[in-house]
Formats: structure tokens, C-alpha cells, sequence
């Protein structure tokens, strides 16, 4: 458990230092590759609550990164064209505010979750799965059919949103503001591992009948987690919009639900720093072995296969036993 | 009625033509121990699946301290005061005996919503929950993960969660099976202590326990009560050496 930390900390001093290098020795391609990787982190730290620590196997995460998304494009494409958004109850034409947008996409995600969880949460093992696969599925073919915004082709923001006093436009100010959330969704989750609301999650995970028979309502406490997982999943798809500049239904697709379940399966399941580091890990082979052949994703499968064989509980684990042998 | 905090009525469940329980009616006073004895199979854990909550009846009702609590799910059964334990050992493995206790305690506390604070330093949630371990005598291994437990220690930490809830009732089922003999003597001797304050209705096939704790004893066959009565009543009813106990007894 210490090797773990002092690893964590090796973490995040490598978040710290990556882009700066890539600002010093002018390689903003660097810089936007590690944007991408805290970003992604964000949203399988969300998923982690929910499948790593409650044991709630959410095939449908997209759902709320596409909803942040989709929130944030939606907001900026009105603000950017000045264009009425709705006049009732009161008028909005959008906004390019990150202070604006981000407490909407928190609100809106947090609320899609407990729709999604309301219903889906009723269920256990593969109807769960299957349940939270066909909501995800829903918003992504309503995406898909709605042209007021991109349809098909998805939707372009001109510029990034905004932030007072400071230049999103950026990479290395933006990079920084994703980290930002990164540290906080960290704080916040490592503060939710160690009370006894997480205490009776991990526990339901393990045992719910027991868990119900002390008097704990279950329900209760796996629809709050999945609020909260699918409202950080919903933050990173909002940063995610704004590090492209767009915005399409793939995000909303099961592809995108099963890559944020890598992310936190490659890099160890109820491991909180696991997803930055198997998010790290799948953007280095895309970048690396992507271009050696189109099909790199034969090569991600196989060492998932042999991850889950071997290793299970996922690199940063394997770090720690090498760590542990080495002492 | 009066002093009765358990009681209940007609009880029956089937699966198919199989009747598991067959119009149940025990009861449970203040201050004692009912035991609840009869054959593998004969319907036993099914019923206290059926007082708990977790297997629905389909006919009958059940009181707790004079408040009908038949239609109330195991979760609100459990909060209003019936604690169990289970046939085969059922603790959450990964986390440690004190916090397995600590975990039984936090509804109780009304602490399972807080979101924020370390559970860790609340020191009056884990003073109660050495005071437990205490009792169980399972203090000195507190850190230990319950999944490295002895099959015995587990059956303690069981008794140790229901104690934790501090219950209106206590549902025991096998709580001393492979226990040894000074595991099954701490048992007996915690069960007269605690009966005072929370009755228990005991399913044991420990026989010598049964006949050193009951105050009552229930048999049960074939989904059915055959026969109530205090512990001599019992070991004399020849119907109950037919189905149960044997003529050597």
C-alpha cells in the first residue's frame, strides 16, 4: 500500500512535468497527448466509483461523457452564433463561460444518472450491464438523428470556452485545467473511499446481501455512487469537447463505454490513480502502434487477454509487486 | 400478546407442490430463548428467511414488539430491529473483523451518508466496535481480513455483526456449527447475557446448547411445528424422538 502511494505520487509528478517539457521543447503535440490522458483519467476514475469500488459493471458511461459533451458544444455553438437557445422559461443563448458551463454539466449529468440509475439499478449483474448499454445507446442514435446539431458529422465549437483572466486557447493553460479537475476529482473520491458512505459501498460490492441484512439500504447508497460516477464521467466529457473543439455521437457510442472500462480494467480496478495510468497506457499504443497499422487494436486485445489472465488487478499493481521484489 | 415481541402467524411458503413452511405459528417472548429444532431440510432456514425479510411468504403474518411488519422489506425489518445471522458465514472478506463490525454499527449511527469524513477517526464508531470483539473474544485479531479467519472466528464475527445492530430480536441460525468447545461455551454463555435485552430465537443442531440455552423449544418437520414446549417437555414427547432427537436421547 505505501509502494502504491509513493507510485501515485510518481503519477501525478509525471502529469506535472510531461507538458512542461512539451512547452519548453516546443512540442504542444505532447501537451494535448497528456490533456487527453487526464481527461480520459477523469472519466475512468467516474466509472471506478461505480464498477471498481460498488462493483456496478456500467456498460453505458458513455452516456454521460457524451451528455457533457454534448452539453458543452451545444452551449458554445449557441453563444458563438449568437443564436436563441430557448426563450422559455427565460431566454439563453448559450454560453462560452466555463464557469457557466461546467456547474450545467455537472447538474445535467448528475441528473441523467439518476434517471439511468432509477431504473437501471433495479437490476443486477447482466441485466444491469445490458440496461445501462441500451440508455447509452438511445442518446447516441438520438445524437445521431438530430440536425440541429451536427447529426451524423457532429458539431464544431469555433473556439474553446472561456475562463476569466486566463487564455484557454492555450494548450498548457488548458492542459492546466484539466489537471485542476483531475486533482479534484481525486480529492474528492479518495475522500469518499475513506468515509463510511464508502465503506458501505465497497462493502455492498462485496456482500450486499449482508450489507442489507445491517440495515443499510443498498439501493440508496449504489444510486448515489452512480451519480456521482457518471457526473465525473460527465465533467470529462465536457473538458473533452473543449480539448477538440467538437463533438460527435461516437462519444455516445458503446465503443466509447467500453474504452473508459479499459482505461480502469488496464490500469487496475479500485485503484484510484489505476484509470490515468491504463488511459496513459491505451493513448501511448494508439499513438505508437497506430502508426505502424491500422489495426492496433488487435494488439490492445491481446494484452488485455493476457492483463486479465495474469496480471488482474492491473499495471499499477504489477509496478508495486516488481517494486516489492526489488526491495 | 403482551409479552410477546415476536409473533408469528400461519407462515407458509411453497415452491411448486412443495410446501417449504406450512402454516407456521411461533412466538418469541421478552427475555428468553426459543430454540427451533428438526431435521435437515425440514424448514428452518426458510423461515427465518421469511421472518428477515429476504424470502417473500405467501400466506401469514408477522408482529414485531406489537407493530405488523409483514409487508416491510429485509432492509426495514432489519433497521426496525431484527438482526441475523446466516447458515453459512456471510462477512464482507476483504474488509477486517472491526470493520466488518464497524460496517454493522453505521446504520445504527446514522452515519452511512457521510460522504466526507474519514471513518477512520471516528473513535466512537470503533471504541463500540472493540467492545464487540471484546465480547466475541475475536479483540486481538480485529485486523485481521475476515477472509483469513478460522472457519470459527467467522461464526463469531456472524454473532458479532447481529450484536452490533443492538436488535429488538436476534435470528440465530447455526451460530455455534464448528465451533469448539470453548467457542461454543463463550456462545452459550453471551446468549444467556444478551436474551435480557434482545430475545433469540436459536437454530442449532447442537443439541447439549439447545438443551443448556432454550427456555423454549419449537420442532419443526416437514415445513411444519410439530410440537412446542420447555426442554423436558421436548426430550419426553415421543413424537420428537420419533422425528427428531432418536430414542437414545
Amino acid at each position: 500500500m505505501i509502494i502504491e502511494k509513493v507510485f501515485n505520487k510518481w503519477i501525478l509528478l509525471f502529469l506535472f512535468t510531461i507538458p512542461v517539457f512539451g512547452f519548453v521543447f516546443e512540442e504542444p503535440y505532447y501537451i494535448t497527448l497528456t490533456t487527453k490522458v487526464v481527461i480520459l483519467g477523469i472519466a475512468g476514475i467516474g466509472l471506478n466509483l461505480a464498477l471498481g469500488y460498488c462493483g456496478l459493471i456500467s456498460f453505458g458511461h458513455a452516456a454521460f461523457f457524451g451528455l457533457g459533451g454534448y452539453v458543452t458544444g451545444i452551449l458554445s455553438f449557441h453563444a458563438f452564433n449568437s443564436e436563441l437557445m430557448f426563450s422559455w422559461p427565460f431566454v439563453s443563448s448559450g454560453s462560452s463561460d466555463m464557469l457557466v458551463i461546467w456547474p450545467i454539466v455537472i447538474l445535467s449529468s448528475a441528473f441523467l444518472a439518476l434517471i439511468i440509475g432509477l431504473l437501471s439499478l433495479r437490476t443486477t449483474g447482466v441485466y444491469f450491464i445490458m440496461i445501462t448499454l441500451a440508455f447509452a445507446q438511445m442518446l447516441y442514435f438520438f445524437a445521431i438523428s438530430w440536425p440541429n446539431y451536427g447529426g451524423e458529422d457532429g458539431l464544431s465549437i469555433y473556439m474553446r470556452n472561456s475562463l476569466p483572466i486566463v487564455n484557454t486557447m492555450d494548450p498548457l493553460t488548458f492542459y492546466f485545467i484539466c489537471l485542476f479537475w483531475l486533482l479534484v476529482v481525486i480529492f474528492i473520491s479518495a475522500k469518499l473511499i475513506n468515509s463510511s458512505f464508502g465503506m458501505a459501498f465497497q462493502a455492498i460490492k462485496q456482500n450486499e446481501e449482508r450489507v442489507k441484512s445491517v440495515g443499510i439500504e443498498t439501493f440508496k447508497v449504489k444510486l448515489l455512487v452512480f451519480i456521482i460516477s457518471g457526473t465525473i464521467t460527465g465533467l470529462a466529457g465536457s473538458l473533452y469537447t473543449d480539448l477538440n473543439r467538437f463533438i460527435s455521437p461516437s462519444v455516445l457510442n458503446w465503443q466509447m463505454s467500453g474504452e473508459i472500462m479499459i482505461f480502469v480494467i488496464l490500469g487496475g480496478i479500485a485503484r484510484l490513480y489505476g484509470p490515468i495510468v491504463g488511459a496513459a497506457f491505451f493513448i501511448v499504443l494508439e499513438q505508437t502502434l497506430g502508426g505502424y497499422t491500422e489495426n492496433w487494436q488487435f494488439w490492445l486485445g491481446l494484452i488485455l487477454i493476457l492483463e486479465i489472465l495474469y496480471v488482474r488487478t492491473g499495471i499499477l499493481s504489477l509496478f508495486e509487486k516488481k517494486f516489492k521484489y526489488e526491495k | 400478546m403482551k409479552n410477546k415481541i415476536l409473533n408469528i402467524k400461519n407462515l407458509s411458503k411453497s415452491y411448486g407442490a412443495f410446501k417449504v413452511t406450512d402454516e407456521i405459528t411461533i412466538d418469541l417472548h421478552f427475555d428468553e430463548i426459543h430454540a427451533l429444532i428438526g431435521p435437515n431440510g425440514a424448514g428452518k432456514s426458510t423461515l427465518i428467511k421469511q421472518i428477515v425479510g429476504s424470502v417473500k411468504h405467501d400466506i401469514g403474518s408477522i408482529i414485531l414488539d406489537q407493530e405488523d411488519i409483514t409487508d416491510l422489506t429485509d432492509v426495514e425489518r432489519a433497521k426496525i430491529g431484527i438482526s441475523r445471522t446466516f447458515q453459512v458465514s456471510s462477512i464482507i472478506p476483504q474488509f477486517s473483523a472491526i470493520d466488518n463490525i464497524v460496517l454493522s454499527l453505521l446504520d445504527k449511527s446514522s452515519k452511512t451518508f457521510q460522504l466526507f469524513k474519514s471513518i477512520r477517526n471516528n473513535k466512537d464508531l470503533y471504541s463500540n466496535a472493540k467492545k464487540i470483539l471484546k465480547e466475541i473474544e475475536l479483540l486481538e485479531k480485529s485486523d485481521i481480513s475476515a477472509s483469513d479467519l478460522s472457519h470459527g472466528d467467522r461464526r463469531k464475527l456472524e454473532v458479532g455483526l447481529a450484536l452490533a445492530m443492538d436488535p429488538k430480536v436476534f435470528l440465530f441460525d447455526e451460530p455455534m456449527a464448528g465451533l469448539d468447545e470453548s467457542g461454543t461455551k463463550m456462545m452459550i454463555n453471551l446468549f444467556k447475557k444478551i436474551k435480557t435485552n434482545s430475545p433469540i430465537l436459536l437454530i442449532e443442531h447442537d443439541m447439549d446448547a439447545v438443551f443448556a440455552l432454550a427456555d423454549r423449544v419449537s420442532v419443526i418437520n416437514y415445513g411444519k411445528i410439530v410440537a412446542t414446549g420447555t426442554v423436558d417437555e421436548i426430550r419426553k414427547n415421543e413424537l420428537v424422538r420419533d422425528v427428531y432427537l432418536g430414542y437414545e436421547i
